[in-house]
């Protein structure tokens, strides 16, 4: 790329043409070359306005072509594969020599080296965006109709610097050269066995693919460059990004148990490591020349297992992204013979399965074979199954029914719909219908949201922002927010809420559904859930009979905590639960062989600090935690218990904050501050 | 070569950061099971021989070890990082694993812990092995308390599995009423409830026999909580029915038992919980959960091998600034974008700013379509299962089912703004209703609900590469497919995925299994993904071969017309035995490659052959990146690398042929 600028101040040539005379006021700001980022800044920089109106648009567009010309011009003057491009930007403005216009057209027209010429006019009349500069000057109504037929006669575009700009408003999408992930056969039947079998030479290629927004990868701020160091290496403000950052490298450290001392830990060398695989906790090692010994034996090829019926299929069965299984390019038979293939599917309403191996000795794959068939395209549709083991077979409730313990069915219930329910929601579902609620071209009612005119929204949010931050440097500017286009579908349609006020009014009033309240605040009551029952609904804690006071046992340890605490609702009791309870949780921590009861200590701490919340007595936990951390980094629970505190802060075990608990004293920052230090 | 053997798994060309984050969340909710199993004289009574074949063979006891046997190497593929245990109780020994002899007649088999080779081992031995059994499973003369063995199981879970969100004591026994006076029940009762406060499960596995129906109100009914006590977010049981496995009628107790613990899979956390937005206005709350997920085998690992024997490592990553050599802090790391040649920094803050600009985490419908707007080809990925939560919304799950009823009736979909979690990309998915469904013993196989199935963007859409379309078929050879087609249905016309078991991860188990217990490795890998070649031949055989004639009618047709110039194809026979003459066998095949230059494709990739030539005349080295590139592409293989690395890999093809 390259920018020509014209009526600027100067005149710079760069040495593009032989003689500056009759170019004046022209300044090719770069050659051709490839742009990166410092290059825009630079240009940015540059761009000013100018105060003269002299300059020939029709001169610096021939500068334009020497420029292209020269660098796409072959050493030994063959024009180079290039795709040729000039973006002529201008408002129409300035005189122009039209003496030599056919000249230029035929350069660029020329059939060797076609450039393709594009002009945006700034306030030129468009019709089509029914705009029309008001006052226009004749002179500018005159440049404008030259350049128009110019540009037509040159088999250019012709456009406004408005509608380019709209333009890039929408998203470009990126086209990606197909590769194939399978070359071989679709088959029925064992030809190696039996003669009567079909086999159709067929491709595969993606249908669908995820694109993914860049990602980003770490750095680090520079720390040898602070203070005057810095002036030097930075390159002044146009490159701002640079120079600071350092990238980061990963350093993998491996340990093993130490089988000398149970429960330490010790660093291994790198080369004394080999692979395996676990099988349970037991390690298996399989030495390099038995690598593929676990792999299974299979040999390439797309084998049709039996066919089904379409309108049976589960369409949330599909695990995977979809691909084209196309015939072999210029292979007559196969291209015939697939296409009976997907004709007799599409007529029979069935779907193919058939087992995939794509490569030799990859493992096989269940696929899906659906058959595709619109105006422009006829193609078989692959999309993967999944197998016995990927079926997780949680159960759940019936929706349409309630069964009691008792085995009977009840169907009236406050969370079954009632028939009011049922009917609004019916409405509801058929009046928010978006299947005809756009317009197409010719003003036809036409699907609304189709998945082609959908743009993934952050993939193109990052990108926006990239590009947005290279041309915008200061760090204080606010970022803008995603353009309206990638947020198009976030909500229903305006007009369609409007145009279904009615039903949703009823829908609601049917369902009747209710915000469950924030927990009731206010302190004194402490209004617990109620305690779980057993199947018979005994009451348990009647049977433990009314002991006011239950000895926290170090067997029993959680149990007895829970139960005491649900004997009674004094403070002081809860105090005396909670100091033997933490008494205990020392000893744990305290008589640890390494970090052998750390979990148990942790789970202890766990329900210690959710029900000392739920009892809305946070200052009790607070002060524990408080003295606990002090305790494990003054080394006074039996040695270095540091890896305890990790833990903990690791669990997020620390101070309950006003957040948390709103009888807390402690602030959201203060609760993040005590994870710091040690 | 190391690259290549770890990856050699499929859908490992795709990660996602995203899906990644999910999956570690959701593996982290850890289960521990323990078997409790009852060994009383009537639990080791065998059935009385009979002629039937399906007659019952084992005691219920045996039934109990082999239904943990099975359980024991399914979790070790399923759930990898989860717990077991078995305890005996009532046995004459006792044993816990360590010097405490506080439980008399309990004897832990196996420790609960992540199994291990010779936790199998063990089991399966004492189920081959009947002395040895014999000496294990002995009942005691005094009956053990129940009160005992629960507080037994307390202990266990405290001190092996003390921080298991989820932990369940599989309780087997023919005893509806295990005490004899009052106050041994209410101690039993007690340690149920402090079992419950633990936050531990009992799930009872009852046995009736033949002249005695177990009854569990008699006293279990008291022992046995509803709900998992720990874990709020674990899908609702379904009210439990729980089937009494009868011992000594028809149907095995083993499979009884097996069904009924499939029953019970893990209960795993929801994968989210959210606001459903059925329209303005009006949310109701949803949980999700994913019903269908790729099962993976575990990835290698590294072993350290300087010791006794092999043990698994544990890697830590540090970060290094690269300049200083400094150990960094997570929190001192910038992200940075690569952009024009310069690096695009952001703010921790401004990537929140631009990751998050799409709003909190919902489900929110913005229209209706009908079902066939989602055509099979619009699939990115699995789709994930909602069911209605009453936690935030009072009424959530009626009007849940009036949604899915009206679009299971209407055969419609929600269109719908779907995100996840706070950090997830803002999807637009399509809401399908999922009916239930249940086999012939009323078991349920699909649980009723809704599915949101991810759609692409325009981003994600491939075009279909170029070809040209004609020939097309003819009716009459569409007729003939058809027929073949009729021929050779699915039962039911369906596709049951239980019908085919992965071979790769049966096989990867198997293999390490054998390696792991140091036994023989078995050869031959039993895939049932294969095609029944014989009743193909049975069933379509005629059908194909009038397939075949009128597909060498209509090609002669098509040949005639046209006036490219086919390339003559000997009909090749490579691979297929005798009769070239007849055409019963139409074959659009051609599997020699052809050599390089008749260019009717592969302008782009080269052939095997051509690269095998190249590799042995050396000229390998002289050909582009791109070239290599595109090969190992086709193939499969890493494009990573220098050209060198590239070059490598490509000559490593063929000297594995």
């Amino acid at each position: 790329m390259s920018v020509v600028g014209f009526r600027t101040d100067d005149t710079d040539l760069q040495g593009t043409m032989e003689d500056e005379e009759g170019y004046e006021n022209i300044t090719v700001f770069s050659g051709l070359q490839q742009w990166l980022l410092p290059d825009v800044r630079k240009l940015q920089n540059r761009l000013r306005t100018s105060s003269t109106s002299e300059g020939d648009l029709m001169s610096a567009l021939v500068v334009a072509i020497q420029q292209i010309d020269t660098a796409t011009t072959g050493k030994t003057g063959n024009p180079l594969k290039f795709k040729r491009r000039i973006v002529v930007v201008t408002d129409g403005r300035g005189a122009m020599d039209i003496g030599d216009l056919e000249h230029i057209q035929n350069k660029i027209k020329d059939s060797s080296a076609p450039i393709q010429l594009t002009l945006l006019g700034v306030d030129f009349d468009d019709s089509e965006n029914g705009y029309k500069e008001e006052d226009k000057d004749d002179h500018k109504r005159k440049n404008e109709e030259t350049l128009k037929e110019f540009v037509e006669d040159c088999d250019g575009v012709f456009g406004s610097l408005a509608e380019a700009v709209e333009q890039l408003q929408i998203p470009r999408i990126k086209e990606v050269k197909p590769t194939p992930s399978y070359r071989g056969t679709l088959s029925l039947g064992d030809a190696r066995t039996y003669d009567a079998t079909i086999s159709i030479d067929v491709e595969r290629y993606p249908c669908t693919m995820i694109a993914k927004p860049p990602s980003a990868s770490s750095f680090v701020t520079r720390t040898d460059l602070a203070g005057t160091q810095s002036s030097a290496t930075v390159t002044g403000e146009d490159d701002p990004m640079n120079g600071e950052l350092s990238a980061v490298r990963n350093q993998r450290v491996y340990q093993v148990e130490n089988p000398d001392e149970p429960g330490q830990k010790m660093n291994v060398e790198a080369d004394e490591l080999e692979r395996g695989y676990e099988y349970g906790r037991t390690a298996v090692h399989i030495s390099e020349s038995d690598a593929n010994v676990v792999n299974i034996e299979t040999s390439p090829g797309l084998e049709l297992l039996g066919f089904l019926d379409a309108t049976k299929f589960d369409r949330y069965l599909p695990m995977s992204r979809s691909n084209y299984i196309v015939p072999q390019k210029s292979n007559v038979q196969a291209k015939l013979a697939l296409s009976s293939f997907i004709h007799a599917l599409w007529e029979a309403d069935c779907y193919a399965v058939a087992r995939l191996v794509t490569k030799e000795n990859k493992p096989p794959l269940i696929v899906l074979l659906v058959p595709r068939i619109e105006p422009e395209i006829e193609v078989l549709v692959e999309v993967e199954l999944p197998f016995e083991e990927d079926m997780r077979r949680y159960k759940f409730p019936p929706l349409d029914k309630k069964l009691t313990v008792s085995g009977k069915t009840i169907t009236e219930h406050k969370d079954l719909p009632s028939d009011e329910l049922m009917q609004s929601m019916s409405d509801y579902v058929d009046a928010m219908d978006l299947s005809t609620f756009d317009r197409d071209d010719d003003g036809e009612p036409a699907e609304y949201a189709k998945m082609e005119d959908a743009y993934s929204p952050l993939l193109h949010r990052v990108n926006q922002m990239i590009r947005w931050r290279a041309t915008h440097a200061d760090p204080s500017l606010p970022l803008p927010d995603p353009s309206p286009i990638l947020t198009k579908y976030a909500n229903p349609p305006a007009e369609l809420i409007q145009r279904t006020k009615d039903q949703l009014a009823a829908l609601k009033k049917a369902a009747d559904v209710k915000k469950v309240p924030p927990k009731a605040k206010g302190r004194g009551k402490r209004s617990r859930a109620e305690r779980e029952k057993p199947l018979s609904g005994l009451d348990v804690d009647e049977l433990l009979g009314n002991q006011k006071r239950i000895k926290i046992d170090s067997t029993n340890l959680i149990p007895s905590f829970k139960q005491t605490l649900a004997a009674t609702d004094e403070l002081e009791a809860i105090q005396e639960a909670a100091d033997a309870m933490g008494t205990e949780i020392r000893n744990l921590i305290r008589n640890s062989v390494a970090d052998s009861a750390y979990n148990r200590a942790l789970e202890a701490m766990r329900v210690m600090r959710d029900e000392i919340t739920e009892l809305e007595e946070p200052e009790i936990w607070n002060v524990f935690v408080t003295d606990l951390k002090k305790e494990l980094l003054g080394k006074e629970l039996g040695g270095d218990r540091r890896e305890m505190w990790w833990k903990i802060r690791g669990n997020k075990y620390g101070l309950v904050d006003r957040k948390r608990c709103f009888a807390s004293a402690v602030s959201e920052e203060q609760a993040a501050e005590f994870y710091r230090g040690a | 070569m190391a690259a290549d053997w770890q990856n050699n798994r499929p859908g490992g060309e795709e990660d996602d950061d995203d899906e990644e984050i999910d999956d570690t969340s959701y593996k982290a909710i850890k289960d521990a099971i323990l078997f409790a199993i009852d060994v009383s004289s009537s639990m080791l009574e065998r059935p009385a021989p009979s002629d039937d074949k399906r007659a019952e063979r084992d005691s219920p006891v045996s039934a109990a070890l082999e239904c943990a046997y099975q359980l024991m190497q399914q979790r070790i593929i399923s759930n990898p990082k989860d717990m077991m245990g078995i305890l005996l109780f009532g046995t004459e020994q006792s044993d816990l694993k360590d010097s405490d002899n506080t439980f008399q007649n309990c004897y832990l088999l196996s420790d609960l812990d992540i199994p291990c080779a010779r936790d199998v081992k063990q089991l399966r031995d004492l189920l081959e092995n009947e002395d040895e059994a014999a000496k294990i499973l002995k009942p005691s003369k005094e009956r053990v308390a129940i009160s005992t063995v629960l507080f037994c199981a307390n202990q266990i879970f405290t001190t092996k599995a003390p921080n298991f969100s989820s932990r369940r004591l599989f309780l087997v026994t023919d005893n509806d009423y295990p005490v004899n006076v009052k106050q041994d029940k209410d101690t039993a009762i007690t340690r149920a409830r402090d079992l419950y406060d633990l936050g531990c499960t009992i799930d009872l596995f009852p046995i009736s026999h033949q002249d005695h129906l177990f009854d569990r109100t008699k006293f279990y009914d008291d022992l046995v909580y509803p709900t998992s006590p720990s874990d709020p977010d674990a899908p609702i049981a379904v009210p439990s029915t729980t089937k009494i496995a009868k011992s000594g009628d028809g149907i095995s107790l083993l499979k009884q038992l097996l069904s009924s613990i499939n029953s019970r899979a893990a209960p795993r956390r929801a994968l989210f919980s959210l606001p459903f937005e059925i329209g303005p206005d009006l949310r109701i709350g949803v949980k999700g959960f994913i019903l269908i997920k790729r099962q993976e085998h575990v990835k290698s690992c590294n072993v350290w091998v300087g010791g006794e024997k092999p043990q698994i490592v544990t890697a830590s990553t540090t970060h290094m600034a690269d300049d200083t050599a400094r150990v960094v802090e997570k929190g001192e790391l910038r992200k940075a974008y690569k952009f024009g040649g310069d690096s695009i920094t952001f703010s921790p803050e401004e990537f929140v700013q631009i990751r998050q600009c799409f709003g909190e985490p919902i489900i929110r419908i913005i229209g209706f379509k009908p079902l066939s707007s989602l055509p099979i080809w619009a699939n990115v990925g699995k789709a994930s299962f909602i069911y209605p939560s009453e936690a935030d919304f009072v009424g959530s799950t009626r009007v849940f089912s009036a949604l899915q009823q009206k679009l299971l009736k209407s055969r419609k979909m929600a269109l719908s703004w779907f995100i996840a979690r706070k950090n997830a990309a803002p999807v637009l998915a399509a809401i399908i209703p999922g009916e239930e469904r249940v086999d012939e013993s009323g078991e349920q196989t699909m649980p009723p609900g809704l599915w949101i199935v991810p759609l692409p963007f325009a981003d994600d859409i491939r075009q279909c590469p170029e070809h040209k379309h004609e020939p097309t078929s003819t009716p009459e050879l569409t007729d003939k497919m058809r027929v073949i087609m009729e021929q050779l249905q699915l039962p039911k016309g369906v596709y049951e995925p239980n019908k085919y078991p992965n071979p790769d991860l049966q096989w990867f188990y198997k293999i390490l299994q054998a390696m792991a217990l140091e036994e023989e490795i078995p050869e031959k890998v039993d895939d049932k993904t294969v095609p029944k070649y014989r009743q193909i031949e049975k069933r379509a055989a005629p059908y194909i071969i009038e397939y075949g004639e009128q597909f060498e009618l209509d090609l002669a047709k098509v040949n005639h017309s046209s006036t490219s110039i086919l390339p003559s194809r000997g009909k090749t026979g490579a691979k297929r035995p005798k009769t070239d003459g007849d055409d019963d066998e139409p074959k659009p095949k051609k599997r020699i490659k052809k050599e390089g230059g008749d260019g009717h494709n592969d302008d782009d990739v080269i052939t095997d052959e051509q690269m095998a030539k190249m590799c042995s005349s050396g000229t390998v080295q002289k050909q582009s990146v791109a070239v290599l590139k595109s090969y190992l592409k086709a193939k499969g293989l890493s494009t990573a690398g220098k050209k060198a690395d590239l070059v490598d890999r490509v000559q490593d093809q063929f000297l594995d042929d």
